[in-house]
């Protein structure tokens, strides 16, 4: 039972899965991770909640209270929503999640009325736009959708609300580095998969809730909920992060450096402290990534939901971030799949003890 | 609905200020729920039991903010100049001459300190509040006293304009819903929340408190229909909206289309909202606990947050129309409506 990541890859980037609009993405997760796992569920907001078993709760004919870890990846994508149909069936849009208006220009998309169609962001030829506006951004209220259709037909088929993704086909590069539209946050949930893999075939005591969640690039809302219901023992937020490319700054990682351990007040030490120990036992490259404050990815809401949950947080460098030609190596996703695997074949019963009482986030001695 | 709506628009109550609008709210519902209760933050939860008392029945929350925007006393200067800070999304660019008035009925005119471009807005810290105080000593007001737009309806070609539809509108449709619904199949929780406009502090708590199996919030929203507006397709007097998208939230999609359905079964006429700013109470109750499938339906209003508010009677109807045909029936297909 060996899964095809490339397949994979292709496939969970190409579906589409706007914020709040994730149905679609939904029905791949669940094929791709039912083999894996005992149950899957959906909760209130749509978060796919998975549960593998570990020997703790199989053993014990289910325990309610076997430790276990919530592996969260979003599966949410940035995307577009008709705000206005116009006067020759032109649509206008907002953005859903954080656009930058210079890269949806001339974009291909796809408009998800009562069926697709495929449409195509306008511009205005070069010819026409008076010079002293060339160097400007078009803001965004000027842009507009056109699906070449008589505007009857557009209003038969689409209504505002109707969201609207980035049509792109993934496509490999050189070597093992691919490129396409929600690699943010789709090589997440394929690392997930891989780490699911890897428990198969072998013996782990905790239980592994993998939640492909909701709603991330609008506020992280969908992995507030998932904590809550799971109230997992500790939990993994898995997602992109940048990787070097001209302009990227300093905190940026090589794009192939392998998995990236964020580390900072959102992230519990000890369980980072497992992370790197796991990925040094693996002789696995890895960096480091300081987090100052909020990370923006799940882990933020996750720490906090309950009584407070231990978090770390896995990064997977990525160029091209909210784009249409977002850019990962496959080797990257491998290892953080590899790694969450192994550091869960770590855990026993008694490592769920502690985690409140004997961790110091300052050195004491100070 | 007028008598309603006018009562409720007279109510003096910024947020954290509540106390007014939950006694009016309270006296309006008398004899028309079954038990009221005000939680830790000031939120008024009343409660309207299905048909038979049926302990299973699923429970529906439906909110409306009772707060409005206004300001808050910071400073009260030597000859009596009060110098404020905002409660709520105040825009300063419409703020010089409008009239406030306090919670013991004092009213004061705002006015600016002289400015070189009267172009630009104003900043807060150039305006202050003139309560008309021929010395210090005469002020009553102290540091830390709140204000609201002065109240009153005007009735402009019989559409209601007032300081504060935002939510007072929102209040109107819960009361109205609640006096017409007949006990049905479901528990229905009326929450008249309090500090949505700093932040929706109320809903969050009350959410927590009722946790329900689905929530609808009721506020307002803007509208694309005036000159030179926002791309915005929300009209006024062209039905209540259906929430799908604003700055804070998506509703939930089961939600939604259980309002849509159930307008068009009515025949009640409705539009979708994507309104690209703001948030409503149900951006906080949808994340409550393990979540909640929350949507909201919108009054469209012109000019919110500015002292003259402009909404239409047929909207606050459909609204009402809307809201006790979705009560009235079980809800189909919210769980797994996504």
């Amino acid at each position: 039972m060996n899964l095809d990541p490339e397949h994979w890859l292709g496939r969970l980037t190409e579906a589409p899965g706007v914020s709040g609009h994730e149905a679609e993405v939904a029905d791949v997760v669940r094929e791709a991770w039912t083999p894996f796992v005992d149950e899957i569920r959906v909760d209130a907001l749509g978060n796919l909640i998975a549960l593998r078993r570990g020997a703790l709760s199989r053993t014990a004919g289910g325990a309610a209270d076997a430790p276990s870890i919530l592996l969260a990846s979003h599966r949410d994508e940035i995307g577009l929503m008709v705000t206005l149909i116009e006067a020759g069936g032109f649509l206008r849009f907002t953005t859903v999640g954080g656009w930058d208006p210079r890269v949806i220009l001339a974009q291909a998309v796809t408009v998800h009325g009562r069926t697709p169609l495929p449409g195509v962001v306008g511009a205005r030829p070069p010819h026409v736009v008076p010079p002293d506006q060339r160097s400007k951004v078009v803001p965004l209220d000027e842009l507009f959708v056109d699906v070449g259709l008589p505007e009857a037909d557009v209003r038969a088929s689409v209504r505002v609300g109707d969201v609207i993704t980035m049509r792109r086909r993934t496509t490999r590069l050189h070597g093992d580095r691919w490129t396409g539209k929600a690699m943010d946050n789709r090589a997440s949930v394929l690392a997930v998969t891989l780490a699911l893999e890897a428990l198969a075939d072998r013996r782990h005591a905790w239980d592994v809730y993998a939640v492909a969640t909701v709603q991330e690039e609008i506020g992280l809302k969908g992995a507030a909920t998932a904590a809550w219901g799971v109230a997992p023992t500790l939990a993994i937020a898995i997602d992109v992060s940048f990787a070097k490319q001209p302009g990227a700054g300093d905190v940026s990682y090589k794009l192939g450096g392998g998995p990236l351990l964020g580390f900072g007040p959102n992230i519990h030490p000890r369980l980072f402290e497992g992370l790197r120990t796991a990925a040094e036992q693996l002789e696995m490259a890895h960096h480091v990534e300081p987090v100052a404050g909020a990370s923006g990815t799940d882990a933020w809401a996750i720490q906090v939901a309950q009584a407070g949950i231990p978090t770390a947080l896995v990064g997977i460098p990525l160029r091209y971030m909210h784009s249409t030609v977002e850019t990962v190596a496959l080797p990257d996703i491998q290892r953080a799949g590899r790694l969450m695997a192994h550091y869960i074949g770590g855990l026993t019963a008694e490592s769920a003890d502690g985690w409140v009482d004997d961790v110091a986030w300052w050195d004491e001695s100070d | 609905m007028k008598d309603l709506i006018q009562t409720l628009a007279e109510a003096w109550g910024p947020s954290g200020h509540e106390a007014a609008v939950r006694e009016v709210v309270l006296r309006l519902l008398e004899g028309h729920v079954d038990d009221t209760r005000v939680d830790a933050l000031g939120n008024l939860v009343v409660r309207k039991a299905a048909a038979g008392g049926a302990a299973a029945a699923p429970k529906v929350m439906l909110a409306a903010h009772m707060d409005e925007i206004g300001v808050i006393v910071t400073h009260v200067d030597a000859e009596g100049f009060l110098r404020f800070a905002p409660v709520g999304g105040i825009l300063t660019g419409n703020l010089i001459g409008t009239r406030v008035a306090f919670e013991d009925g004092t009213v004061g005119v705002i006015g600016s300190e002289k400015r070189d471009d009267a172009s630009k807005a104003p900043k807060l810290d150039e305006l202050f509040i003139d309560v008309g105080a021929r010395e210090r000593a005469g002020v009553r007001q102290k540091v830390g006293d709140a204000a609201a737009f002065r109240h009153g309806v005007d009735w402009s070609n019989g559409r209601p304009i007032t300081p504060n539809h935002d939510d007072r509108i929102g209040c109107a449709v819960l009361v109205e819903t609640l006096r017409r619904l007949a006990p049905g199949p479901n528990e229905v929780f009326g929450v008249f929340t309090v500090q949505e406009e700093i932040g929706v502090r109320g809903a969050a708590p009350s959410a927590f408190g009722v946790a329900p199996d689905m929530a609808v919030a009721l506020d307002v929203t803007g509208t694309g229909d005036t000159p030179e507006a926002r791309p915005m397709a929300v009209r006024l007097g062209h039905g209540p909206a259906i929430k799908v998208k604003d700055g804070g939230m998506i509703a939930h999609r089961g939600v939604r289309a259980l309002l849509e359905r159930r307008a068009e079964q009515a025949g009640i006429a409705v539009q979708l909202e994507v309104l690209t700013g703001g948030t409503t109470d149900a951006m906080a109750i949808q994340t409550s606990r393990a979540g909640v499938p929350t949507g909201a339906l919108s009054i469209p209003s012109r000019y919110v947050h500015t002292p003259s508010q402009i909404v239409d009677l047929g909207d606050v109807e459909g609204a009402v129309r809307l809201l006790v045909a979705v009560l009235a029936q079980p809800l189909e297909g919210v769980v797994d409506g996504r």
